[in-house]
């Protein structure tokens, strides 16, 4: 049989497509009759040099409003909400991030916008602010007196950072010196400055600082200056992804036999391959797998950890890191906020958070902080897990009382940040 | 004090021969097809995308997918000259033009075919180093080692094929004056394929080579090409030799100073070293003295 397409068939053939795309798209893909819409959404990297924790960060978002949903959705009142997630590719830049925010907000209607940090959080607080809308950041030090619908109750960078210092000082009190590498920007200045100063406090020397370009393609310099100082710990402090990546790889060929610490640990067992097992061995960070049996206890503010953890492994093998849970936590308070207040108001989600007494850190009890300093009170401070790599997997050591250590320290790293122009005179 | 200094020219005589590498083949194209090739950049980066995918995500020998991600290189660069920069011979400005247009068709394609965000990590088949004549505080990595192997292997082959070959010495012709070329019966046309597809294959090897060493993403080519294009201007625009001298100088001068000032200086001070060669000699080190 001869087989003829014709122009008039291409056409007829590509409306039928079209008009099927379209009425496909039009359709909502999980609201079900009676049940209501509350849309979310993620402005995040899926691109650039963040894009190693944006990408992550939005799966688990995402996986987070399945689980949800599948487990009913939030209760409001006699309500059910089912969550839909929209995102945004940011590139990390401060002008898509507006473009984003607007979009999410004017044409999806989401009632909460969840970002990384830093630059692109500051350009869309106007907008958000203006029109009520809660967002949330990884950075408490976004914060200021005009953003006041925006929280920092998943990650409090870089308050956090302390206690892993103490805890490793406290533990291998023979390490006295410490190089600390980051690239030079808004998340590896303040990280930088916060762990130089924790050092200070546990007499460790820091005997060399490198805040490198981003434009950096080779590391091989960056770490052989390093290592000419002779230092016992390496901290990579808050670098992305893949400089961590090329920098423990640099560190292991050229010879580090010390201590290794940074904020975040991403695709450690791929490092683990590229590297040896032993040459991981004990480095510290602050990111758990939510396999961790530390997680499983009561204390802590996140349906099913484990279940989470193997979703998203099942979903996304190796892709998880440190970004895979930080949105969704935001989420998972964001959700009680919205049962309080029996409404997805932003504004009255917002006033319920507030009135809380122990409002539902992912870590546990914790407390709103920050009025005297950013003239808002909307980070949520209290532990967080130190982490230490153990036989080639990750388990938390001890829960760091990040309020303890603010409550004693809040006056210096306060002025630290501010000598780095991180924090408004 | 010594061994950093030693380190740091070992880490330098590395980054030099890839910056070479990768600078000559943008002399190369740019001397015989008449293009100022912006895609360049991502034919590296086509080069280290093919070896993580065939050598990490489909598991064959580091070796067969270095040699492969050249191939796809090349054909990238052949496609890229059949279908585009033949048709603006003459025209540079279009040839630049539709340069740009292929380096973001590149990068949307390996997206589109890869995915985009998260780290493509590529173990290296050579883990271990080598320390430096036995002192203790200066190793070169083995996957290094390879890169200045290949860099210099693949640099020496391309100048015995320009010396001595006779493709060579039609190339050198289509280079110096392409009128006088097609007069003795060269095809510019057959001899600019033959250009762009030995720099594609020279770029496809600086990614291969590279893969486990750098940032794997869509991106990468930007600075890679902007390093190119300034040490081929300050190499004098053409020559091979001073493309290589001048890739020389830049990786030196920045390896210096970002070991020892550090890296956002690195940039800052290459950039003003450039420019006063530049002022020196504002034809660039070799230009005018030899061409392709």
């Amino acid at each position: 049989m001869k087989v003829t397409f014709d122009r008039r068939k291409f056409l007829a053939g590509s409306a039928s497509i079209l008009a099927g795309t379209t009425f496909g798209i039009a359709l909502p893909t999980s609201a079900r009759a009676g049940e209501k819409i509350v849309k979310v959404g993620a402005i995040t990297p899926l691109t650039g040099d963040a894009a190693g924790w944006g990408v992550p960060a939005f799966q688990g978002y995402k996986l987070w409003a399945d689980l949800t949903n599948e487990a009913g959705g939030i209760k409001v009142g006699d309500d059910t909400y089912m969550v839909e997630v929209e995102v945004w590719d940011d590139e990390f830049l401060a002008s898509k991030a507006l473009t984003g925010a607007k979009k999410l907000v004017g044409d999806d209607h989401v009632d909460l916008v969840t970002l990384l940090c830093s630059t692109p959080v500051v350009a869309v607080q106007p907008y958000l602010t203006e029109q009520k809308v809660l967002s949330a950041t990884t950075c408490t030090t976004d914060l200021s007196p005009d953003s006041s619908y925006l929280l920092s109750v998943g990650e409090v960078h870089p308050f956090y950072i302390p206690p892993s210092v103490n805890w490793l000082a406290k533990n291998r009190p023979e390490l006295k010196t410490v190089a600390i590498l980051s690239q030079d920007d808004e998340l590896g200045v303040p990280s930088i400055a916060t762990y130089a100063l924790a050092f200070q406090q546990n007499n460790i020397e820091t005997v060399h600082t490198e805040l490198f370009p981003l434009a950096t393609l080779d590391f091989a310099p960056v770490i052989s200056a390093a290592l000419a100082k002779n230092p016992d710990i390496l901290c990579f402090d808050t670098a992305y992804p893949d400089f961590m990546n090329l920098m423990i790889e640099q560190a292991y060929q050229q010879g580090f036999k010390g201590q290794m610490m940074s904020v975040t640990l991403d695709n450690y067992p791929q490092l683990i391959e590229k590297t040896s097992k032993e040459f991981m061995e004990g480095f510290v960070f602050l990111f758990p797998d939510f396999d961790d049996p530390r997680l499983m206890e009561a204390d802590i503010n996140f349906a099913n950890p484990g279940v989470f953890y193997a979703r998203y492994n099942e979903a996304f093998p190796g892709a998880w890191t440190s970004q895979s849970w930080t949105y969704a936590a935001v989420l998972e308070i964001w959700k009680k906020g919205v049962e309080a207040a029996g409404s997805v108001n932003s504004t009255d989600v917002y006033a319920a958070l507030q009135a809380m007494d122990k409002p539902p850190h992912i870590f546990g009890d914790a407390k709103w902080w920050g009025a005297d300093v950013f003239g808002v009170n909307n980070a949520l401070i209290g532990r967080w897990p130190v982490v230490q790599l153990q036989d080639g997997k990750a388990k938390i050591v001890e829960m760091g009382d990040v309020a303890g250590w603010l409550a004693e320290n809040e006056a210096v790293v306060l002025e630290t940040l501010r000598e780095v122009g991180m924090l408004p005179n | 004090m010594f061994d950093l200094v030693i380190q740091t020219t070992v880490n330098a005589v590395i980054a030099s021969s890839f910056t070479a590498l990768f600078a000559v083949g943008l002399v190369l194209i740019f001397g015989v097809a008449k293009v100022v090739n912006f895609a360049h950049g991502e034919l590296y980066m086509v080069g280290a995308f093919s070896t993580w995918y065939l050598y990490s995500e489909m598991g064959l020998p580091f070796s067969v997918a270095a040699l492969c991600a050249i191939l796809v290189s090349t054909l990238v660069g052949i496609f890229m000259e059949t279908v585009l920069f033949r048709w603006k011979r003459g025209d540079e400005l279009g040839g630049l033009i539709l340069s740009v247009g292929m380096l973001m068709i590149l990068q949307v394609a390996v997206i589109y075919l890869f995915g985009q965000g998260l780290m493509k990590n590529v173990v290296s088949p050579l883990k271990d180093s080598w320390q430096v004549f036995g002192l203790p505080n200066v190793v070169v990595p083995y996957q290094r080692l390879l890169v200045l192997v290949v860099a210099v292997s693949a640099l020496a082959a391309l100048w015995f094929l320009l010396q001595k070959t006779r493709i060579g010495w039609a190339l050198r012709a289509c280079a110096d004056d392409p009128m006088a070329a097609m007069l003795q019966g060269i095809s510019i046309n057959r001899f600019a394929l033959i250009a762009i597809g030995i720099s594609a294959a020279l770029a496809g090897a600086g990614g291969a080579v590279m893969a486990p060493l750098v940032q794997i993403d869509p991106d990468m080519g930007h600075t890679v090409i902007i390093n190119g294009l300034i040490v081929i201007i300050v190499g004098g625009v053409g020559s091979i030799s001073g493309a290589v001298v001048a890739a020389v100088f830049f990786s030196f001068f920045h390896t210096f100073i970002t070991t020892f000032t550090g890296g956002i200086y690195a940039d800052i001070f290459v950039m003003l070293f450039m420019l006063f060669i530049l002022v020196v000699k504002p034809t660039g080190i070799m230009g005018r003295h030899e061409k392709v």
